[in-house]
């Protein structure tokens, strides 16, 4: 297996001659209908982009819209709110980025470890649940346990953690948490699928070497079920990674309120009410540009690093 | 020998308190988890005026079906289905097979593009060019008004593809290479050699898309909304969901004091119902990427 | 599979095309967009009945329509009522509306593609529909439509003339006929809990302060309810756009109507910015007092809708403000079902003013004429006589008691004095959600009337019928209403003239967009009151921190706002003064 990787990552990459091609013609077909493909429904769209340089009226079209050059983002790079929004948008990102990743690798982990099949069964049946209902009932139900008559409230008066009920909504300091609790708590069952399913690929005969070398639990985990599944955790990291920037919109909005709004609102919000509310088709296309640059420079980077230390990359 | 048995004793020991610990976080974790599901289920029995005034957590206070009847009682509904069932089928295999012919591709340590075309579709996780214009292209290329926008666009999905591609990456290229002594070509390493193996991959996708297909209605109301008949369930329950957050209360509610139906008892009845179908499908799938543990000595 | 894949080359090049030159810029290009929806339309028309466009006598033509709004009711393809108007006016409409995107999100796609339905309401996007073409002007047609032409008088049509001096759309929500039968004030007012009222005596209560006596002493006296729960004094709505129960107020308190925005001052003409007046600062003060006394709900600023309802729905919460439509459908109804309106749960209106002598302007009577937005005809539209004429017959007296009572004998009763009546399973019917798609057919955003019946007996709808409204009325109620010498909610609060010929500001204030210097700052100056009007209300240096909200405030430019504001304040009152002499 090591063997593999290792041919995998320092493979050069094959000549280009008539023979290979040959030998590659399906491959090379198929490659073929999906760019074509790939082109119509991915990038011919980005045309659109040309909004961002526009003041465009759906009316004129992208023809007759006057041009306006890059005014557009340097009203959003001189605008406080927006650099505000991208902190939060950055912190939020990060944090939820970390705090779901690690939950739904723990869990899988943890998962993994229970020996009777009907328990792992009902278990993650169970934890991938909430995935399937919206945002909005899920922050309801989390607003009445954090509100001030609240079941978290109550526990920690119970214990004298706090003498009298803490109005979490009301501080911008618990936002970010509880924003990424709501993921964490909505999204590790499902996030954890992925993770099950790449340990179904290691070979059990590992596990039996394992054991018989007299690893305990904990060292199979970290020789053999952690290795098994690091190319997966790997291209989930670096996709993530470029998707920091696309912290949400819907839980800010639902969870947040005058009080936090300055650390609640994300570009999204913002988008939604600087540009699509206003008929300003500029400044959101100004914004994704903004964000699709900056998730490229980073999944660039990311895959560098991942190059450099020998680990799966995304390209 | 004798270290030998303290050994086991002692690991005996450690295994016993991480079962321990591991059963105990479970059990909390499912409590967690179920505990909104168990919520919108109560929620989804009671009456809607009752349930206003909120203390609902587990059971129903005032039981009634009138969530459901008005969920099930919506116009199109038979067809929304349909349309739906036929979506999330025909995607789904659509999108299994493009997605694992792409990943099967890219994984191929001697394919001269492999670099080139990893990227190019990674960069479409990242990038997309506005409403606008994909309402252009669609209605240009006569997806609009019909079924195949809810198929096509969303067919090739670069996600998709890096994780079968990464379950691909861990094959040993040894099964390709004999295969390919013995002459085989691409089509049938593809579908003889790698595709048997990938099956708890191919799940997880296939579980992913089927789930998406089954969930979206934006696309229906974006590009289908003038067709009655290419409805999805979804959209349906969206519009009855938006209709019932609007209804401007009347006379004849206030008169009677009738119990009726909320925005949030309808959610949770509706939630319930979209539920149900991938609540009973799942244990189908999940045969391959939770017992698992068989097919990894299928490879070498 | 290759010759598909070529197939969508020349089509994606032909869009190339089609995206670059636009649509609908110009009436020719408009034109091939227009005939290519109708057949779209007519090839997937799954019950095969004819198209609008140029049918036969005797056969029902079918519009399309879109309203850039949630829907209220969806109306099924095999509706009863829809089905009997269709053979007498010989036209349906397929109704579609807003789902899950903003108005202006959902025009703009519309323009984009060049296709739109046969009738149209843009909301907030109505300008966008004009500037690009899209909305037949409708001045030539009017003369020809007598139910559409009476709906407004020469004044109020030339009210709704855009820039270029023609008519696009109808309000449909702003025309009262006869007796206006207003028995619910169905807008904002400071609400206080019956029994608070019957404890103290029935009281006159007229300022701030008096209110807040009143619930304070009445808190004091009865700090719980019946049942041993703590009763909340007073709560603040103040989510998302809901915040209005915090933030215009003070434009009541000085005896001003609801212009929402500004206040306009009927003497000298001039816009007032009512965040800044001295009575706004003594609203606040009160208010921070109040919290920290314990009266306001800790919980105000947190609180979502659904807790806010939750709370007056259990009935602990003795006072608000609030407009009605936002709470007594839901927690008024919960209250009732609980029988809490019994024991003195129920809400009724006060006419709170900053100080004695201040003549209140909660309640106004007469229609408000939405100038911004209506339904329109549209290009695509393939037979603009026909839709016209549908709208003109969808306001006969005899239709229109088919949109809102029903078939007679099947949802309403006639007495013998020719009154309406709903009895209990008919009301009960009526209020059903899958009734209401499967049999009633409003057209509920197609031009209608408020007021009184041809009949001059019967209310235009059932919910402003004055006999079935006292019915709803609960002892309680009913008991309060007669302490006051009151009739009706309007009653207790007294009912004001229609303000002047500029109002309701709203109308622009609405349509502002950040094109616009003025636009930018309203909507900062929403931002910065959304985070500072709490912070001020829970400080507790109430000065410094009224003077930090007001410093920032002023950075938004409040003063780009109230200049268009008075532009465009100036410009009705110059279109209302040729109609003066």
């Amino acid at each position: 297996m090591a063997l593999t990787k290792k041919k995998q990552t320092n493979g050069t990459a094959t000549k280009i001659t008539w023979k290979e091609i040959k030998r590659q013609k399906v491959l090379l077909i198929w490659s073929a209908i999906i760019v074509v493909y790939g082109l119509i429904f991915c990038y011919f769209p980005l045309v659109g982009w040309l909004m961002a340089f526009q003041n465009y009226k759906p009316k004129d079209g992208l023809l007759h819209s006057t041009f306006i050059g890059l005014d557009k983002f340097k009203q959003l790079f001189s605008d406080v709110a927006f650099l505000k929004v991208i902190r939060n948008t950055l912190a939020m990102g990060v944090i939820n980025l970390i705090a779901t990743f690690i939950a739904a690798i723990v869990f899988a982990i943890l998962l993994n470890e229970i020996r009777s099949k009907f328990g792992k069964k009902s278990v993650q049946t169970i934890s991938y649940l909430p995935h399937f209902l919206s945002w909005i009932i899920v922050t309801g139900i989390l607003h009445d346990a954090l509100s001030s008559s609240g079941i978290v409230n109550e526990l920690l008066l119970k214990f004298h953690i706090l003498d009298q009920p803490l109005n979490f909504f009301a501080h911008p300091q618990y936002f970010w948490g509880i924003v990424a609790f709501a993921n964490v708590w909505k999204e590790t069952g499902w996030n954890a699928i992925i993770y099950l399913s790449a340990i179904t690929a290691i070979d059990p005969s590992l596990y039996e070497a394992a054991s018989i070398d007299g690893a305990g639990r904990w060292a199979k985990i970290k020789y053999v079920t952690l290795p098994g599944i690091k190319p997966t955790i790997m291209i989930l990291l670096l996709m993530n990674v470029g998707n920091v920037l696309n912290a949400g919109f819907e839980i800010q909005y639902l969870l947040g309120n005058g009080l936090v709004q300055s650390v609640s609102q994300t570009i999204d919000i913002y988008v939604l009410k600087w540009g699509i509310s206003q008929g300003d088709y500029a400044l959101g296309t100004a914004a994704g540009i903004f964000k699709s640059l900056v998730s490229i420079i980073l999944i660039v980077i990311a895959n560098q690093i991942a190059k450099h230390n020998g680990d799966e990359r995304l390209f | 020998m004798t270290i030998g048995k303290k050994n086991r004793k002692k690991k005996s020991f450690a295994d016993m308190l991480f079962v321990f610990c591991n059963t105990v976080f479970m059990i909390l974790f499912v409590i967690m988890t179920l505990y909104p599901v168990l919520n919108t289920l109560a929620i989804s029995f009671n009456d809607g005026t009752d349930a206003l005034r909120g203390g609902i957590y587990l059971w129903p206070r005032k039981w009634t079906l009138k969530n459901y009847t008005t969920v099930l009682q919506k116009n199109n509904l038979v067809t929304g289905t349909i349309v739906s069932v036929a979506r999330t089928v025909i995607g789904t295999v659509l999108a299994l097979f493009s997605n694992a012919i792409l990943a099967f591709i890219v994984s191929r340590k001697r394919f001269l593009f492999r670099k080139q075309l990893s990227l190019f579709w990674v960069i479409t996780m990242y990038v997309n060019g506005g409403m606008i214009p994909v309402f252009l292209l669609y209605k240009s290329l006569g997806l609009t008004n019909s079924f195949w926008v809810y198929v096509i666009p969303g067919m090739l999905n670069a996600f998709n593809m890096l994780v079968i591609r990464t379950y691909m990456n861990g094959i040993p290229d040894s099964l390709e290479e004999s295969a390919q002594l013995d002459g085989a070509g691409y089509t049938t390493i593809f579908l003889k050699i790698i595709s048997p193996l990938c099956k708890p991959v191919y799940a997880t996708v296939a579980l992913f898309v089927a789930v998406g297909q089954w969930n979206s209605w934006f696309d229906a109301m974006l590009y289908n909304r003038m067709s009655d008949n290419l409805t999805t369930l979804q959209y349906e329950l969206m519009k009855l969901l938006s209709s019932v957050t609007n209804q401007s209360g009347s006379v004849e509610t206030m008169k009677n004091a009738v119990g009726t139906v909320t925005p949030a008892s309808v959610r949770a009845a509706a939630t319930i119902v979209t539920m149900l179908p991938i609540i009973c499908l799942y244990p189908f799938l999940q045969k391959y990427f939770v017992t698992g543990m068989t097919l990894g000595g299928v490879k070498e | 599979m290759r010759r598909k894949k070529v197939v969508s080359l020349i089509m994606t090049a032909s869009l190339a095309f089609s995206m670059l030159t636009g649509c609908g810029n110009s009436a020719d290009s408009s034109k091939p967009a227009s005939t290519d929806s109708a057949s779209e339309e007519s090839s997937t028309d799954s019950t095969g009945s004819a198209d609008g466009t140029g049918s036969a006598d005797g056969e029902i033509k079918e519009f399309t329509a879109f309203f850039a709004t949630p829907a209220t009711t969806e109306i099924n393809e095999d509706n009863e009522i829809q089905q009997i108007i269709a053979e007498k006016v010989g036209a349906k409409v397929k109704e579609t509306w807003l789902t899950g995107q903003t108005d202006k999100e959902a025009i703009g796609t519309l323009i984009a593609s060049g296709e739109y339905p046969d009738f149209i309401e843009g909301g907030s996007g109505t300008p966008q529909l004009i500037d690009a073409g899209a909305l037949v002007p409708l001045d030539d047609y009017l003369d020809d439509y007598p139910n559409i032409k009476a709906l407004f008088t020469e004044e109020e049509w030339d009210k709704l003339r855009q820039d270029d001096g023609k008519i696009y759309f109808i309000p449909q929500f702003s025309t009262i006929k006869g007796e206006e039968k207003a028995c619910a004030h169905n807008d904002e007012a400071f609400w206080i809990q019956t029994r608070v009222l019957k404890w103290a005596g029935y009281p006159k209560v007229e300022t701030l302060d008096e209110y807040f006596q009143l619930i304070e002493d009445y808190n004091a006296a009865n700090p719980t309810m019946e049942d041993g729960t703590e009763n909340i004094p007073y709560t603040i709505l103040c989510e998302d756009w809901r915040y209005f129960c915090l933030e215009n107020a003070p434009q009541f308190l000085d005896g001003y109507p609801n212009d929402g925005s500004v206040i306009v001052n009927p003497e000298t003409l001039k816009v007032v910015d009512y965040n800044t007046t001295p009575t706004a600062k003594r609203y606040f003060q009160k208010l921070n007092e109040e919290y920290k006394k314990g009266v306001v709900d800790p919980e105000s600023f947190t609180q979502t809708y659904d807790e806010y309802i939750a709370k007056l729905s259990t009935g602990r919460v003795l006072g608000m403000v609030d407009q009605w439509w936002d709470f007594a459908y839901s927690a008024g109804d919960s209250i009732k079902q609980q029988g809490l309106d019994s024991k003195g749960c129920a809400y009724v209106p006060l006419p709170i003013t900053i100080d004695k002598g201040i003549k209140n302007q909660w309640h106004n009577s007469g229609g408000v004429l939405n100038v911004s937005s209506g339904l329109a005809v549209t290009t695509s539209c393939q037979d603009v006589e026909g839709a016209l004429q549908f709208v003109n017959d969808l306001l006969d007296q005899d239709i229109h008691d088919l949109r809102f009572w029903g078939v007679e004998g099947v949802d309403y009763e006639v007495l013998d004095n020719g009154e309406f009546y709903r009895n209990k399973e008919q009301t009960t019917a009526a209020a059903d959600a899958a009734y209401k798609s499967s049999h009633l057919c409003p057209y509920s955003y197609f031009p209608q009337y408020n007021g009184t019946s041809d009949d001059g007996i019967n209310a235009t709808k059932p919910e402003n019928q004055p006999s079935m409204f006292y019915e709803t009325l609960n002892d309680e109620v009913k008991a309060t209403f007669d302490a006051y010498g009151a009739k009706t909610y309007v009653d207790m609060l007294g009912s004001s003239e229609a303000p002047g010929s500029w109002y309701p500001m709203w109308s622009y204030s609405n349509s502002l967009t950040t094109d616009t210097a003025g636009g930018t700052a309203w909507l900062k100056m929403g931002e910065v009151k959304h985070e500072y009007l709490p912070k001020v209300v829970m400080a507790d240096d109430f000065e410094a921190s009224w003077s930090e909200y007001m410093s920032v405030y002023s950075e938004c430019k409040p003063e780009d706002f109230l200049a268009e504001m008075q532009g465009e304040l100036d410009k009705r009152m110059e279109q209302a003064a040729k109609f003066n002499n």
